[in-house]
């Protein structure tokens, strides 16, 4: 199977990771990866090594934060985590992409 | 508040760079690690498994790229690889980076001390609260004391004190006595006199100002409303730190002055320095001492003694011109309502056409700025054009220089290099160019303009202004470096990044043809020999003006008299008391005596020293039929040390005494213009007053002299003895031979042997007092003479830069040309013949600039017309030769190319 970033919609990375996170806690890059795979039953598939800038920019914006750790096979990695900001952010996206789904399947049922 | 945090995020992460870096790495490793363990346990081998963790993660180098970027601070790093790489550059030719940074520094360096004291005189605004507010009533343009009517210049006491009471537009008023008093006085405990600048002001000055006190208290309207029992002094910051060693119980001590006693009141904040730029005085005291502080003015009553400038503060949403419609009906209502006004025809005419301007002072009063404003503009364009011909010159060396890198910049290009980067970076490398010259320039500039205000200062001592480097002075600094860097930067870069690729890469190192001319390098060129004409041709006007300024015949004989001041008002000696008489002609005939002094006298002016001047009638005229004559109140020995010559009559002698009847002098000018028929010994005039001293008697006629500069008409003159016309002395000349040293200690120790206390200032020539009247027109000849000398140099380099660079380019035609039989002169004579050529284009062009830029100047010539042929003609000439000689060096060059050599080196 082909990867290609525009697989999933644009602007929704940030989405995907913010809620990522709120649902985990605290998670490492690879973990966040799998997780958006896995529970998309493997429908979205993003480029996983986009997520890395698109992690640096949530820093940047103080969306998350990020320490290191030690992972279940005793390896150091970096874990981001949620912070007030970035719950507040993913607010805002979720009702911002819900109000374009809505008006999205309002156009398509109507047709 | 968000913005501010991010920033500090960005910040942090700049600093942490390098655990940046790693901390990603190490994420993006164990990523595709467990990605690649992941595809292993789904049964994948470990190489395939390898590969599909690195498919599925995407560009690695290019996602950390991304990653860095997103932080964004990628210009900042170019611009530390633009600025390493470029002195890199810089360092690897030394030659080439030394000439440019020299000639940056002279011209950045020149630009900011010209600027610095343009700035002091002209435009900086008094240290004062609100300055834009304040304004004068007149022009402030004349210092002394008169008794006209209806003057606007100068006003009386009590004329400022009903101004003050009955306007309806000044929040406050002001006054201040026109001229500061030189006295000698005493530091109370101390023997020695030591000079005191005093500046009389009315109580509310600092009011008005809005200047506080640092310590003590300023003065105040109840230190100045009544005559004479007011003795308090405002010290200066400057003297309280020169005299009293910031002494902190400064409220107890006391100063003398004259004969009174004044308590320091308080000491002045030290950015303050008074209203007058380049004046400080060194202590204000109110002007109710007017009489008591040396040499004893008064007037305080007195409604027509004329002798005060009037500055106010505009209420808040007054308009200048209400204000000026308000004091112009006071003006007229005072003067008419004063007693003892005599209201004639001819006053009451006067006061109709009288009209009193308001001027804003927030720059202050200056005469150093009537004195020097138009040089110090000629300078800045002159040094302006310097620092184009410096920018020119740097230009063509990056020119040159671009052109030699023109391979890498193509590779460059060719590799993906965005055009407006690589431009960037060379005007990242212009402007490190140009930041090292500023650096120097500033540098330079700190010392160049202590010795600017000394050259102003005309030998004595240095003006008070703050010529040092400032916020403004900085800011200006870094604004023309950028301006620099800009104008000799742009062009190079933008013509190095336009290529076509594939020529360049292609033709090599011995690229031919077209680079070998160098339209862009030529224009340069012409553009400089141009300017240079300018400056040139204006260096030579202004030394001309000044050589013509020295011969000018002053009418007197300059050379050989030593000239001296005494202060005998502040040693306690009264005009008009005969002790003072018989001291001076003490002091007269004993410094006579002195060997190698040949004669010896008091005068009450010499040269360029201002003026007591009055409307003198002849019996029977009407008062506007009065004839302007300048006074001057001598002593006998005058005409003799000045050497004016007597042409009719009889010179001063001891008969002329209080009690004889009183005789005056006249010059050849005052007899033509009085006396126009017959002979005018034994005539008499009157010198407007109606005292009998003031009907005087012609007894002599000299020689017109110059009075008060040296570009003067003839004027009226006319010499009258201190004995017969009371004077506080004053100016003392000697007539000498030999050593100036030896004899100044002599009469020096003469004059401290009658009497020890007199103080004596200012010993200089006569010769050093007259040269000091145009010491404006010395300061733009003798810079602007450097600087065209500088200009002319800069573009011989220019010259010898690019004809080296064509010559080298043209290695090849040349040695083709030799080969088919041409000889060394005419390949010498080929390359002279190219610079002769730019030159005369830049003359071409030069002249019609020269000639409309000098008609700007010609307030400052003297003796001669802005289109002095002579002068353009040995300008041309000069920069000609000077232009073939700086060409000369790669002319022969060319001329010993071997012609096997060159075609070999193909």
């Amino acid at each position: 199977m082909l990867l290609h970033r525009d697989e999933i919609p644009p602007g929704t990375l940030y989405l995907l990771i913010l809620k990522t996170l709120a649902r985990a806690g605290e998670m490492h890059g690879y973990e966040i990866a799998d997780s958006i795979q896995k529970i998309s039953d493997d429908v979205l598939q993003v480029e996983e090594g986009s997520l890395y800038p698109a992690l640096q920019r949530m820093l940047i914006k103080g969306w998350v934060k990020a320490k290191w750790g030690t992972t279940a096979g005793n390896r150091r990695a970096r874990y981001y985590q949620l912070t007030a900001a970035g719950r507040k952010q993913l607010e805002t996206e979720l009702s911002q992409f819900e109000r374009v789904i809505g008006a999205i399947t309002r156009v398509l049922q109507t047709a | 508040m968000d913005w501010l945090r991010e920033l500090g995020r960005r910040l942090c992460m700049l600093i942490r760079r390098r655990q940046f870096d790693a901390d990603l790495e190490e994420e993006m490793r164990l990523h595709l690690e467990l990605r690649e363990e992941d595809q292993m346990r789904i049964g994948l081998t470990p190489e395939d498994a390898r590969y599909a963790a690195l498919r599925r993660f995407g560009n690695e180098t290019l996602l950390k790229e991304e990653s860095y970027m997103a932080w964004g601070w990628e210009w900042l790093e170019s611009f530390f690889q633009d600025t390493a790489y470029g002195s890199r550059a810089m360092l690897r030719s030394p030659a080439l980076t030394i000439v440019a940074l020299l000639s940056l520094a002279l011209g950045i360096g020149a630009n900011t001390a010209i600027f610095s004291l343009l700035d002091a005189v002209m435009l900086r605004t008094l240290p004062v609260k609100d300055p834009a507010q304040l304004i004068l009533l007149g022009k402030g343009n004349a210092s002394g004391i008169t008794d006209d009517f209806a003057r606007t210049q100068l006003y009386s006491y009590p004329f400022y004190r009903r101004m003050r009471a009955e306007n309806q537009v000044f929040s406050d008023t002001a006054a201040m006595f026109s001229m500061t008093n030189d006295v000698h006085g005493y530091v109370e405990g101390r023997a020695e006199s030591e000079p005191m600048n005093v500046q009389l002001v009315s109580g509310t000055y600092f009011g008005t100002l809005g200047v506080r006190a640092l310590v003590g208290r300023t003065l105040n309207d109840a230190d100045d409303n009544s005559e004479g029992d007011h003795p308090v002094a405002v010290i200066s910051y400057a003297w309280w730190k020169r005299s009293l060693a910031r002494d902190p119980n400064v409220l107890n001590r006391t100063l003398k002055l004259g004969a009174t006693t004044y308590n320091i009141v308080g000491v002045a904040p030290p950015e303050f320095f008074g209203i007058k730029v380049g004046e400080a005085p060194d202590m204000w005291v109110p002007l109710s001492m007017i009489k008591q502080v040396p040499p004893n003015f008064g007037g305080y009553k007195d409604n027509f003694s004329e002798s005060l400038l009037i500055m106010a503060r505009l209420k808040p949403g007054i308009s200048i011109t209400e204000a000026t419609a308000n004091v112009n009906l006071l003006f007229r209502q005072i003067l008419i309502s004063f007693a003892g006004t005599r209201l004639d025809q001819e006053n009451r005419q006067k006061l109709d056409k009288t009209k009193v301007p308001l001027t804003p002072m927030a720059t202050g009063l200056s005469s150093l700025r009537r004195q020097f404003s138009e040089p110090l503009q000629i300078l800045m364009a002159v040094v302006a054009l310097v620092l184009l011909i410096a920018c020119a010159n740097i230009a063509n060396l990056l020119l040159a220089r671009s052109t030699a890198r023109a391979r890498e910049l193509a590779v460059r290009q060719a590799l993906g290099a965005r055009r407006s980067r690589l431009i960037r970076q060379l005007i990242t490398e212009s402007l490190l160019l140009a930041l090292a010259g500023g650096a120097l320039g500033v540098a330079l500039a700190s010392v160049a303009n202590r010795l600017l205000l000394r050259m102003v200062s005309g030998g004595l001592d240095p003006i008070p202004l703050d010529v040092s480097i400032n916020t403004r002075l900085l800011l200006f600094t870094i604004a023309v470096t950028i301006a620099t860097a800009l104008i000799f930067g742009t062009v190079p870069a933008f013509r190095a990044t336009r290529l076509q690729l594939t020529d360049t890469l292609k033709a090599g190192r011995g690229s031919q043809g077209a680079s070998g001319k160098n339209p862009l390098a030529k224009a340069l060129v012409i553009s400089q020999v141009a300017f240079s004409l300018v400056l040139m041709v204006g260096a030579g006007l202004f030394l001309r003006s000044l050589v013509n300024l020295n011969n000018v015949d002053i009418g007197f004989n300059k050379e050989n008299v030593l000239r001296l001041e005494i202060d005998s008002s502040s040693a306690g000696y009264k005009a008009e008391e005969p002790r003072a008489v018989a001291l001076y002609q003490q002091i007269e005939e004993r410094v006579s005596a002195l060997p190698n002094v040949k004669a010896a006298s008091f005068s009450a002016f010499t040269f360029h020293e201002g003026t007591w001047d009055s409307g003198v009638a002849l019996p029977g005229t009407k008062t506007n039929e009065h004839v302007d004559v300048n006074h001057n109140v001598v002593g006998a020995g005058y005409l003799e040390t000045m050497q004016i010559p007597l042409l009719v009559g009889r010179n001063f002698s001891s008969s002329d005494t209080s009690t004889s009847r009183p005789v005056v002098i006249i010059s050849e000018h005052t007899a033509k213009t009085l006396f126009p028929m017959g002979n005018p010994i034994g005539r008499h005039y009157s010198l407007g007053g109606d005292k009998p001293e003031d009907d005087v008697t012609v007894i002599g006629v000299v020689k017109d002299v110059k009075f008060q500069d040296l570009a003067e008409e003839p004027m009226s003159l006319d010499y009258m003895p201190y004995s017969q016309r009371p004077w506080d002395y004053g100016d003392f000349e000697v007539r000498y031979t030999g050593d100036f040293a030896s004899v100044a200690a002599a009469v020096q120790q003469t004059i401290h042997s009658i009497d020890r206390n007199l103080p004596i200032t200012r010993v200089t020539t006569l010769d050093e007092q007259v040269a000091r009247s145009f010491t404006n027109q010395r300061l733009v000849a003798q810079l602007s003479a450097f600087f065209g000398l500088l200009a002319v140099f800069l573009s011989c380099i220019g010259i010898y830069g690019v004809m080296s660079y064509v010559v080298t380019r043209r290695t090849n035609e040349i040695g083709i040309r030799m080969a088919l039989g041409a000889g060394r002169p005419k390949m010498l004579w080929m390359v002279l013949r190219e610079i002769l050529i730019l030159v005369s284009v830049g003359v071409v062009i030069g002249v019609p600039a020269t000639l409309a830029g000098d008609r700007l100047v010609s307030n400052m010539l003297f003796g001669l017309k802005p289109t002095d042929p002579v002068t353009l003609v040995a300008a041309t000439a000069l920069l000609l030769i000077v232009a073939a000689i700086a060409g000369y060096l790669p002319a022969r060059r060319a001329s010993l190319v071997d012609p096997m050599v060159a075609l070999r080196y193909e």
